[in-house]
């Protein structure tokens, strides 16, 4: 079998002309379609059912990171569901038809084995299954990761032990008053878009939702045409597709098409405000803006734009009010999502320090770049950081993983590689654009947390 | 059952082993420096990581707050350029170095491209030795500090750690932290020359190590550290001293009550009296993981898979690297399910030290934990970072290279016995932080 892939491989370079002669050449595998190969990843289609595969070779170190990315999360929820990607995202862990703790051979039981670093994670607009392994143990983990893909176990039972789980992870996060206050932020941001739920989901629906809503959930999303397989690392390209033809290839694609998202956000008609009180000690100002999708062309002056107002000791944010004595951190950046983004600007106040102060001040950032514009050099700076991180992003196989998922969930992987090339295009006009045309005080939303008392003394 | 263990052991390879780490590691002195560098097949990036000991526990007690003050003014400017000049430098090329105050340490990391390696030596080189202590500058670190320290006494995770270290180890002990209090009253008093005078005594090359992992030559470090810091001298040694099993004290509850927290954050332990480079410290590590690592260890599986009473409960030995350190159960209750969580944490803590782990436990948590730490020397950072650990606790750096063997020969005895031997389930100190329901309140 392997003498003729190679054949196969063969036959195609030679088809492909004197012009691509030096072109690497790709493995081909029965099966399996060439898409195209941006920035040294090349993706693939799987025939039979249309499972995306992304493959980044890095012989670095004798480890592989794979990765399955299902297109959901909590944009695909409504009231009474919410929570659900998530909670399905951990009842995910609970066994399969091949897989399970009873048969000794479950997926933690095969990946602590392994010594392998592993975990999933739910946003926005995908639900992603990872693990970190030695090149050895990845059939392994392949075999177990895809039987789940359509032979999940969803026991009413598990769903009552893991919903307090969920709760607690919920509740976890209810400690934190700036982790509430940007989640109330969000909420009033978004009045349509499911963007507007916590991707944990409101309390009520964690604890009430049955598990056939859960399984309908899981049947509706869980499909190979609905996932991207992402692996990087120190594998051999044919073997890796062939093991995912045997793991993943036993799936049809779904009989029925995978729900869309239809709803858009109405535009917003005016300012909004949000006032978070809780005991505490410092105050925090969040300010929020609706900004394009995440696949849109102004992405990359408004990351120019955010940068510049929050990397290092030079950026505006920290001169402005960090080294005045504002606030003890402030910073910049967008909630970059599938459908309408959400810019944030933030500040954690210093002691003495006002709100309104603090608040005027943010603007006065923002006022400033859309009045002034930013410098020739500030643009620079940003640009020679990025060529920096696109250098320090290679080591490692997980960075590369975890940042593909991401672009996977936005809906194209190639701003992984295009990002960078669309950052080195951005001009000082672009920037003064983009904040003119996103950052107005009617499309904003603003929240306070406001500590309601001098909190718990030490 | 047996065959299907078999099975899965079969199915299990670990990640294959790479050529020894001691082989091509590079180790001495430049500068004054203890200077270690590893070269990666990574192209054009260099991790940098290191450590000198002038972290919060060399603090005079009636001046608490004196050695992060003092770490914080690391990069408010030098005595050649100020704090804009050299962040300009570093983010100009997206180079970045950052300086930290631990409770032993004051740590340095740093990042940047090959190209750029010999200024970013110069300007760590510059920070540390020539901070210039700008007026300004020091009242504008004395309001971040009191501002963060503020910060954390609402912060639930911070205050379970702070309480539960300040119940174990006695005042003078390194890991007894300062108090909240002492914090905030030394950082409105403290004074410009009382920084400079720790900076001055505690600052130097003596015990400063720097790790230099990715795409480098050695001869390329050793001239800028020798250029950056030839000349320098002083510096104080860790504060160290023997692991010795000290008396405990009967068990005791602490609460800190905070309000409007839906979670409560536990944690529940005793000092070891070991050190990491103490003789039964990894088989007490291993027993530790075999209780509360992952989601196969007893506690994850029962409190949470089974019964469904927390996100989070796991298990560890840590603050080991200079001195003894701590065993602890941690976890997050809600309130109304804390009593029973904690029953159930008690339940198994007891079974696992009065009936031992099991064989089979053993030969699953040794392949674990070697895997996971050769999965976790697949990056510059992964691998700087084991490198800089190892150097700090007192091994040699060969040590990555006997680490899986080394695991690998522990025997059940020694592992139960390890652990019969340094825990009392009977005297253990609890911390509960959190809004506690009324039954749990003192």
């Amino acid at each position: 079998m392997k003498s003729l892939l190679l054949a196969a491989g063969l036959l195609a370079a030679l088809l492909s002309g004197p012009a691509r002669a030096s072109a690497p050449a790709r493995p081909v595998v029965e099966g399996f379609t060439f898409v195209q190969s941006v920035g040294g990843i090349d993706e693939y289609r799987l025939d039979s059912n249309s499972l995306t595969v992304l493959l980044a070779k890095d012989a670095s170190a004798p480890v592989v990171t794979f990765n399955v990315t299902y297109r959901v999360g909590s944009r695909n929820e409504v009231t009474g569901t919410t929570g659900s990607t998530h909670l399905l995202e951990h009842l995910m862990f609970k066994g399969s038809d091949r897989y399970n703790d009873p048969a000794g051979n479950s997926l933690k039981q095969y990946l602590e084995r392994a010594g392998g670093v592993y975990n999933a994670t739910t946003s926005l607009d995908r639900t992603n299954y990872y693990a970190t392994v030695g090149r050895d143990s990845l059939e392994g983990y392949i075999s177990v990761e895809a039987d789940r893909m359509r032979n999940l176990w969803l026991h009413e039972s598990d769903r009552q032990s893991e919903m307090t789980v969920v709760r607690n992870e919920f509740e976890r996060r209810k400690n934190d008053p700036d982790s509430v206050l940007v989640e109330e932020v969000i909420a009033a941001a978004y009045q349509a878009l499911p963007y507007h739920h916590p991707t944990i989901g409101w309390r009520s629906d964690i604890e009430h939702v049955p598990i056939e809503k859960l399984r309908e959930f899981y049947d509706a999303f869980y499909w190979p045409n609905n996932a991207t397989v992402i692996a990087a690392g120190d594998f051999d390209p044919v073997n890796l597709l062939q093991m995912v033809k045997k793991y993943y290839g036993v799936y049809p694609a779904s009989t029925r098409p995978i729900p869309a998202m239809y709803t858009e956000e109405p535009e917003q008609s005016g300012a909004r405000r949000v006032i978070v009180k809780r005991p505490g000690q410092l105050g925090t100002v969040v300010i929020a803006h609706k900004v394009p999708i995440g696949r849109d062309a102004d992405q990359a002056p408004l990351a120019v734009l955010d940068a510049i107002l929050s990397e290092g000791k030079n950026a505006r944010l920290y001169r402005e009010l960090v080294d005045k004595g504002l606030a003890l951190n402030a910073g910049a950046g967008v909630n970059v999502s599938h459908d309408v983004s959400l810019h944030l600007l933030y500040a954690s106040l210093a002691p003495q320090a006002k709100h309104e102060d603090v608040e005027k001040a943010l603007w006065a950032a923002l006022e400033t770049i859309k009045s002034k514009g930013v410098t020739a050099a500030e643009i620079e700076r940003v640009k020679n950081q990025t060529l920096a991180q696109q250098a320090f992003r290679r080591d490692g196989t997980a960075g590369v993983v975890s940042e593909l998922n991401e672009f996977v969930a936005v809906g194209d992987w190639t701003l992984y590689a295009r990002f960078p090339q669309l950052i080195a295009q951005v001009t000082v006009s672009d920037v003064q654009r983009v904040a003119k045309k996103y950052f107005t005080e009617d499309q904003s939303t603003t929240g306070w947390f406001v500590p309601t008392s001098a909190g718990q003394q030490p | 059952m047996k065959k299907i263990l078999i099975a899965v052991v079969l199915l299990v390879g670990g990640v294959q082993a790479q050529a020894g780490i001691a082989d091509k590691v590079v180790r001495s002195r430049a500068g004054g420096v203890d200077v270690i560098t590893y070269r990666t097949s990574i192209k054009d990036v260099v991790t940098i990581t290191g450590s000198l000991p002038a972290g919060d526990a060399f603090a005079p007690s009636n001046q608490a707050a004196l050695a992060t003050l003092t770490g914080m003014m690391l990069d408010r400017g030098t005595l050649k350029q100020d704090k804009f000049s050299i962040a300009r430098r570093l983010e100009d090329v997206g180079a970045s170095v950052d300086f930290s105050v631990d409770s032993q340490t004051v740590d340095i990391r740093a990042r940047c491209l090959s190209k750029d390696l010999p200024m970013v030596i110069a300007l760590i080189a510059e920070q540390l030795r020539q901070p210039a202590f700008p007026p300004e500058e020091f009242e504008r670190v004395r309001q971040q500090f009191i501002g963060a320290v503020r910060s954390s006494i609402e912060d639930s995770s911070f205050r379970v750690r702070d309480a539960f270290n300040r119940a174990l180890f006695p005042a003078e002990h390194p890991n007894h932290p300062q108090s909240i209090e002492q914090m905030l009253q030394s950082a409105g008093v403290a004074t410009l020359a009382q920084a400079k005078a720790f900076h001055e005594t505690h600052y130097g090359p003596a015990n400063l190590v720097l790790v230099f992992v990715g795409d480098i030559s050695d001869a390329t470090v050793r001239k800028a550290m020798t250029a950056g810091f030839g000349g320098w001298a002083g510096g104080v040694a860790p504060l160290g001293g023997p692991g010795l099993a000290p008396p405990l004290p009967p068990a005791r509850t602490e609460t800190v009550v905070l309000d409007a927290k839906p979670s409560v954050s536990v944690l529940l332990g005793q000092r070891t009296g070991l050190r990491y480079r103490d003789p039964d410290s990894l088989a007490l590590r291993l027993g530790t993981a075999v209780l509360g690592s992952g989601f196969t260890g007893r506690l994850m599986s029962s409190v949470r898979e089974r019964e469904g009473l927390t996100y989070d409960i796991g298990a560890s030995v840590s603050d080991d690297t200079f001195n003894d350190g701590a065993f602890a159960i941690r976890a997050s209750f809600a309130p109304q399910l804390l009593e029973k969580g904690l029953n159930s944490a008690r339940r198994e803590l007891r079974a696992w030290w009065a009936d031992g782990i099991k064989a089979d436990e053993l030969a699953a948590r040794k392949q674990n934990l070697i895997g996971r730490y050769q999965v976790g020397l697949s990056t510059s950072n992964g691998l700087a970072s084991a490198m800089l650990s190892t150097a700090q606790r007192g091994l040699d750096l060969a040590w990555l290279d006997r680490y899986p063997d080394a695991a690998r020969a522990l025997t059940l005895e020694q592992v139960n016995a390890a652990i019969r031997k340094y825990l009392d389930p009977d005297r253990m100190t609890l911390v509960e932080v959190g809004t506690l329901p009324a039954a749990a309140k003192p």
